[in-house]
């Protein structure tokens, strides 16, 4: 275990023993990835303690910055849970494992994740993010949608560790959703997950983003052809209808396994992208 | 066949804070919060059912907040306050959620009860007035096999009037059994 | 038979008729362990490790393949490593390699073959539980593949259950068929002609994970005799001493077991102590170190039995006025690698296959299978609830074709007092089943929701369904069916109970305790209850097939009895009054004629003492030997039926196949009720954990036997979101006169009932059947989607 004393002194121990080395935030995945035998790192970068640096949630220019090592719990205490725009976040958090692994889970620990049950990527998506990396050589950013390549897999080196993530702030016309459905309530995978970004302006859409837990790779990803479909119609049950009926299944491939159905699968992204824009819409209208 | 080597990990020395004591203890840097806390200073009522954070049997409250101590390395809690189910009355005493849980005959086999009184300790702590939907997201972490969620419900809201009463603590000797 | 003239006969049926007041029998009591618990005291089996020095940890090697020859197993690298004191295998096993419950089938260490994934090929012994599973890499074992079988259709086919050719999992025995039992009654050709509607099906339900939060534990520590004592989280002391000391060539008195609280059974806890308990007292033999053998949870899941799938293809036929006239079945249970209880499981299916209803003409038959999947044994309901699942939606699809409303089906054929079963057993009384459906009707106003329910539009449909069920108490046929404990009245007035009956959260030592205090006399926090240990409390039997309140209660009551004769002679002489007239009620005790003249208890026991009236009494109770024709299955398979009705009430989301469960009603004739709060408690739990069962609870194996979900993030058990809205506790007390006052069993069929009840729930609310288990979202919107009831 190597405990930095504080983020440069992190980056120098991770570029000089990475990947021998890798940082544990929460631990929530780090320590199951090594009970079942997939990691077998020699060291560990305990990040927790640097929580002061790189855990907040601040408006800057425009944007909104998230810190890295910022737990779940703590995004349920910040002004975006109570800001009608950002209500997806809510609908992570209240679906996210359960209340007891909240004050661990980091988000930057969920990116690092990257699997398709990777709730806040997939809402990310949808907020169109920029992740800021860092490591002894400087910063970089890069949208997130070229950091997360496939399950488990990022675009990053060993020595980088991710600092935060950057979105701009949304319109006042606008809203997002999150839904997850299982068998069950909590402490669920989800059979489908869907996030989505609605902008309307007189009852049309003017902007639009939809993610799913897995669009064609197995990563969250979005699904942009149904996006340009719906972008400029007017909002109505036919046109949502008519985009996952004849737009969605062209560029979704599901995929069968023992919890459920390709079939099913790709019918519940359906149910749940309607009832992620219809949530979208009634907060747009209504603020809740 | 992978081939591995029983390495030689140095341990650390740790001090942390449980039930309002300090505790220096020497740890291996892949010891976990649970091992140290039964295995090393005897708090027996942290419960492994799983290890890996899936059925609540194993939480504490860490620094004001509810964590699964299966998932916290040891290191990790260093200087942090950690609260137990051995810590939240004083001694000779129960707690308003303990006392609600005989009351409402909750008990069965008793396993996952220390999780779900930590779990209702913490959400009393913060709200005397849950609703049902909040006292049952608040307990969804904790697993019961025996099935007595609903009386979990009851107890937690009975515990609640008792707290807003002002009966916080009940004298153990005043208890029928 | 010698057995129903037996003294201890005579004294359970004399109580039943004489004693109608009670004074705790039926109330609210605590359980003894309750504070203990509550202050997170109480110490489980794991927890005795903190208590030990010089502990040993032991790590099983687990099969890398589910079906595979071994030619050669190399532990010699992995016992160079430091730390690791031995690396046992079969051959350091002192006595016979062996752990089978019902059959020699299983060995404790992999020998020759393994046969599923969790087969133990060697125990790593070290020094630190970190070092014992790395060193567990070092152990190379030549494996030789052999085919993986995963469906039990591929060992036995429909249309006469014959085996099929294949290659063999037990070549040892010359077949992978276990068990075949039937009932032939009348003849069924001649019932189906006689029938007006015949009504098929083929049933399927899912391996089920016990899931106790408890993993499995064992702590061995080696006696300075040779001996062993042994903590284990077990639900059969006594019958682990027997598998042990059989592993270890030790006789009975030099193994000792054990058992403290232990943390969730459910049935899962009946014989994998036969093997914790064997590893862990070997690596302490051996080392003469105290030794712990812990499960994590993953290894739990595949290290211990499961509910038998079953495969059921039925047949019924009614006349146009709903009488049955014949039921036909051939029923398959997967008992995976080794056969566990399954004989028995298959057997109280068999005995159960019709439900509880009169049938003239009967013929069910079952074959319990291997195959390379993780073994299945004894679970909550052992066979029944698969059953019941089949048998009550048949019943319901009669109901359907014949127009009738299901309640009035039932009612047209159900058991009732002076009826015979279809094994030929009258049932002359303690029959409660029509009053736990009119119970059920009442409560749920059925007839009315079942009219509005099918009416319905819109996105979330109601549904109410019914189920009844029956469930022989005891183990009927399976072996020797006794009881026994202890009671001693201390000198200063308390009162030690021993018995060797555990409890694993179900608190029937609660009733058993209240049985003894309401004959003494006493309050029940007067008894001090010891932990069962085969070296000084009785053999009680296993605490299983729901008979600890019938069978231990009985031997409670017939030791309680004996010590109140005593006291009452004791008594009338201080007080100079007829020992019938002789009150107890502690600490007083007097003469009800005249109150006055009194004594307090604990100077009546110090009188006993100083008069040399022994104050401690052994209570035996042995059951009805059970007849049973293996040919026809005619005979008297149990002494007594616990009957019910379910009611439950859903909610399905037609745009996701999505259920939740409103509303439980569960009815149940249990006799009497002892201890009202554990029958409240069985039947909540037993409704969350039959929901489980109904809606989401599936271990998943694949082609090549390896378990999918082995964790409980995968394997998906309520959580308290998920729990039913509500669930209504109601009784029946149709006494049974050779129960504790009357009193049935209770702990499987709190289960039974459930998942077929939510199963015609769901039925009535979208108009079709699901006929498999768990009914996932996915199935209820894929019936739907064929039906071309779905709009998307």
């Amino acid at each position: 275990m190597y405990i930095p004393k504080d983020l440069d002194d992190a980056l120098e121990y991770l570029d000089k023993n990475a990947p021998d080395a890798i940082p544990i935030a929460g631990g929530t995945d780090v320590l199951i990835q090594i009970r079942e035998g997939k990691l077998k790192p020699k060291v560990l970068v305990d990040l927790s303690g640097l929580k002061s640096q790189l855990s907040y949630v601040k408006r800057v220019n425009g944007k909104i910055a998230i810190g890295a090592l910022t737990s779940v719990a703590e995004l349920d205490e910040s002004f975006l849970v109570k800001d009608k725009r950002y209500l997806g976040f809510a609908d992570v958090s209240a679906k996210f494992a359960s209340p007891i692994l909240k004050p661990l889970a980091t988000i930057g620990g969920n990116i690092g994740v990257a699997v398709s049950a990777s709730d806040y990527v997939t809402l990310l998506h949808v907020l169109n993010v920029q992740v800021k990396l860092v490591s002894v050589k400087g910063e970089r950013v890069v949208p997130l949608e070229k950091l997360v390549v496939e399950k488990r897999t990022l675009a990053k080196e060993p020595n980088e560790i991710i600092y935060e993530v950057l979105f701009d702030e949304l319109l006042e016309n606008s809203s997002t959703a999150f839904m997850k459905f299982d068998r069950r309530e909590m402490i669920i995978t989800g059979y489908v997950t869907c996030a989505t970004y609605l902008q309307l302006k007189n009852n049309v859409i003017e902007d639009v983003r939809i993610a799913f837990d897995r669009v064609t790779r197995r990563i969250p990803g979005r699904a942009k052809k149904t996006e340009d479909f719906l972008k400029g119609k007017e909002f109505s049950l036919d046109v949502i209808r008519q985009a996952y009926n004849e737009v969605l299944p062209t560029e979704m491939k599901r995929k069968s396994d023992f919890r459920a159905s390709a079939e099913y699968r790709l019918d519940m992204s359906k149910v749940m992208m309607k009832r992620a824009l219809l949530k979208a819409k009634s907060r747009i209208e209504g603020g809740v | 066949m992978t081939q591995t080597q029983v390495q030689e990990y140095p341990e650390i020395t740790i001090t942390l804070n449980v039930n309002g004591k300090d505790f220096t203890v020497n740890v291996k840097p892949y010891e976990r919060l649970i091992d140290v806390l039964r295995y090393k200073l005897g708090f027996l009522s942290v419960k492994e059912g799983c290890g890996r954070g899936e059925c609540g049997t194993c939480t504490v409250i860490m620094d004001g907040k509810l964590v699964p101590s299966c998932l916290v390395l040891a290191v990790q809690a260093r200087g942090k306050k950690i609260i137990t189910l051995e810590g939240i009355a004083p001694q000779g005493k129960l707690h308003a959620i303990q006392k609600a849980l005989l009351d409402t005959y909750a008990m069965q086999c008793g396993f996952c009860f220390p999780g779900v009184i930590m779990a209702a300790y913490h959400l009393l702590s913060k709200n005397q007035n849950p609703s049902e939907d909040e006292i049952k997201y608040a307990l969804s972490g904790n697993l019961c096999r025996c099935g007595s969620y609903l009386r979990f419900v009851k107890a937690v809201k009975l515990a609640a009037e008792y707290i807003r009463k002002g009966q916080v603590y009940f004298d153990l000797k005043k208890v029928p059994p | 038979m010698a057995s129903s003239h037996a003294e201890y006969v005579k004294i359970v049926e004399e109580m039943f008729e004489r004693k109608k007041e009670f004074r705790l029998i039926g109330q609210y009591v605590q359980r003894w362990d309750a504070l203990d618990k509550i202050l997170g005291r109480a110490r489980f089996t794991a927890d005795h490790a903190y208590f030990f020095k010089n502990l040993v940890y032991v790590h099983a090697v687990r099969a890398k393949y589910a079906h595979a020859k071994i030619n050669k197993v190399d532990v010699s690298e992995a016992e160079k490593v430091p730390g690791v004191l031995k690396v046992i295998t079969h051959k350091d096993i002192p006595g016979v390699n062996d752990v089978g419950y019902v059959l020699p089938d299983q060995p404790l260490l992999a020998y020759g073959k393994v046969r599923y994934i969790g087969d133990t090929v060697a125990l790593v012994v070290a020094e630190d539980p970190y070092i014992a599973e790395e060193a567990a890499e070092k152990v190379y074992v030549d494996y030789e593949p052999l085919p993986v079988i995963t469906n039990p259709l591929d060992i036995v086919s429909f249309g006469g259950l014959k085996e099929k050719e294949h290659t063999l999992i037990h070549d040892e025995r010359g077949s992978d068929v276990i068990a075949r039992f039937r009932i032939l009654k009348g003849d069924v050709r001649k019932g189906f002609k006689e029938a007006d509607v015949v009504v098929e099906g083929e049933y399927r339900t899912q391996f089920q994970e016990h899931a106790y939060l408890e993993p499995e534990a064992a702590l061995a520590i080696p006696e300075h005799d040779g001996g062993v004592t042994i903590i284990a989280s077990t639900q059969c002391p006594h019958e682990a001493r027997r598998a042990i000391s059989r592993v270890l060539g030790l006789p009975f008195a030099k193994v000792r077991i054990v058992v403290p609280p232990v943390g969730g059974g459910f049935g899962g806890k009946e014989d994998v102590a036969n093997e914790i308990g064997a590893k862990a007292a070997l690596a302490a033999l051996l080392t003469g170190r105290p030794a712990l053998v812990m499960h994590k949870r993953e290894e739990s899941i595949i290290g211990h039995s499961k509910r038998h799938p079953m495969i059921a293809r039925y047949r019924h036929g009614a006349k146009r006025n709903g009488t049955l006239t014949a039921v036909e079945a051939e029923i398959i249970l997967d008992t995976g690698a080794y056969a566990s209880l399954g004989p028995f499981v298959l057997w109280r299916a068999i005995v159960h296959s019709t439900g509880p209803y009169k049938i003239p003409h009967v013929h069910t038959e079952g074959v319990a299978v291997y195959t390379n999947n993780v073994y299945a044994g004894a679970f909550r309901g052992f066979g029944n609830p698969q059953i019941t699942f089949a048998v009550e939606q048949q019943m319901d699809k009669l109901a359907e074709e014949l127009g009738m409303d299901p309640v009035e089906l039932r009612l047209k054929n159900i058991l009732r007092n002076g009826d015979r079963t279809v094994h030929g057993q009258l049932l002359d009384h303690g029959v409660g089943l029509e009053e736990t459906i009119k119970k059920a009707v009442e409560a749920t106003d059925w007839y009315r929701k079942r009219a509005e329910y099918a009416k319905q539009t819109g996105t979330i449909r109601k549904g109410i369904g019914l189920a009844l069920l029956w469930h022989g108490n005891s183990i009927g046929a399976e072996g020797a069916d006794y009881s026994s404990v202890t009671l001693i009245i201390n000198r200063d007035g308390s009162i030690t109970f021993r018995t060797g009956l555990t409890d694993f959260g179900q608190g029937s030592t609660q009733g058993l305790i209240m049985i003894a205090a309401e004959i003494l006399g006493v309050p029940p926090d007067y008894f001090r209850v010891d932990q069962p240990d085969t070296s000084a409390t009785p053999d009680a039997g296993p605490t299983v097939a729901s008979r600890a309140t019938a069978m231990g209660g009985n031997a409670t009551l017939v030791a309680a009895y004996k010590l109140r004769q005593r006291l009452n002679q004791v008594a009338a002489d201080i007080l100079k009054c007829s020992p019938e007239d002789v009150e107890i009620h502690a600490p007083d005790v007097y003469c009800k004629s005249d109150p006055s003249r009194k004594i307090r208890w604990v100077d009546l026991i110090e009188e006993c003492f100083w008069r040399g009236v022994p104050l401690q009494e052994f209570g035996y109770y042995r059951a009805p030997k059970a007849v049973w024709e293996d040919e026809t299955g005619q005979g008297e398979p149990y002494f007594t039926y616990t009957f019910g009705t379910i009611v439950a009430e859903v909610a399905v989301d037609m745009e996701t196949g999505k259920v939740t469960v409103d509303r439980v009603t569960t009815v149940y004739d249990i006799g009497k009720v002892i201890n009202r709060v554990g029958a409240e408690l069985h039947a909540e739990g037993g409704a969350i954990q039959g929901m489980g069962y109904a809606l989401m609870e599936e271990l998943v194996h694949d082609e090549n036997g390896r378990v999918l979900n082995p964790n409980l993030y995968a394997y998906y058990i309520p959580t308290i979101m998920d729990a039913p809205k509500e669930i209504v506790a109601l009784w029946v007390e149709a006494g049974y006169r050779r129960g504790p006052f009357g009193a049935k069993g209770l702990g499987e069929p709190s289960i039974n009932g459930i998942a077929p009840a939510i199963a015609n729930a769901i039925a009535h609310a979208i108009g079709a059947r699901i006929t498999s288990l768990p009914i996932t979202p996915e199935k209820v919107y894929l019936t739907l989607k064929k039906l071309g009831k779905i709009k998307l």
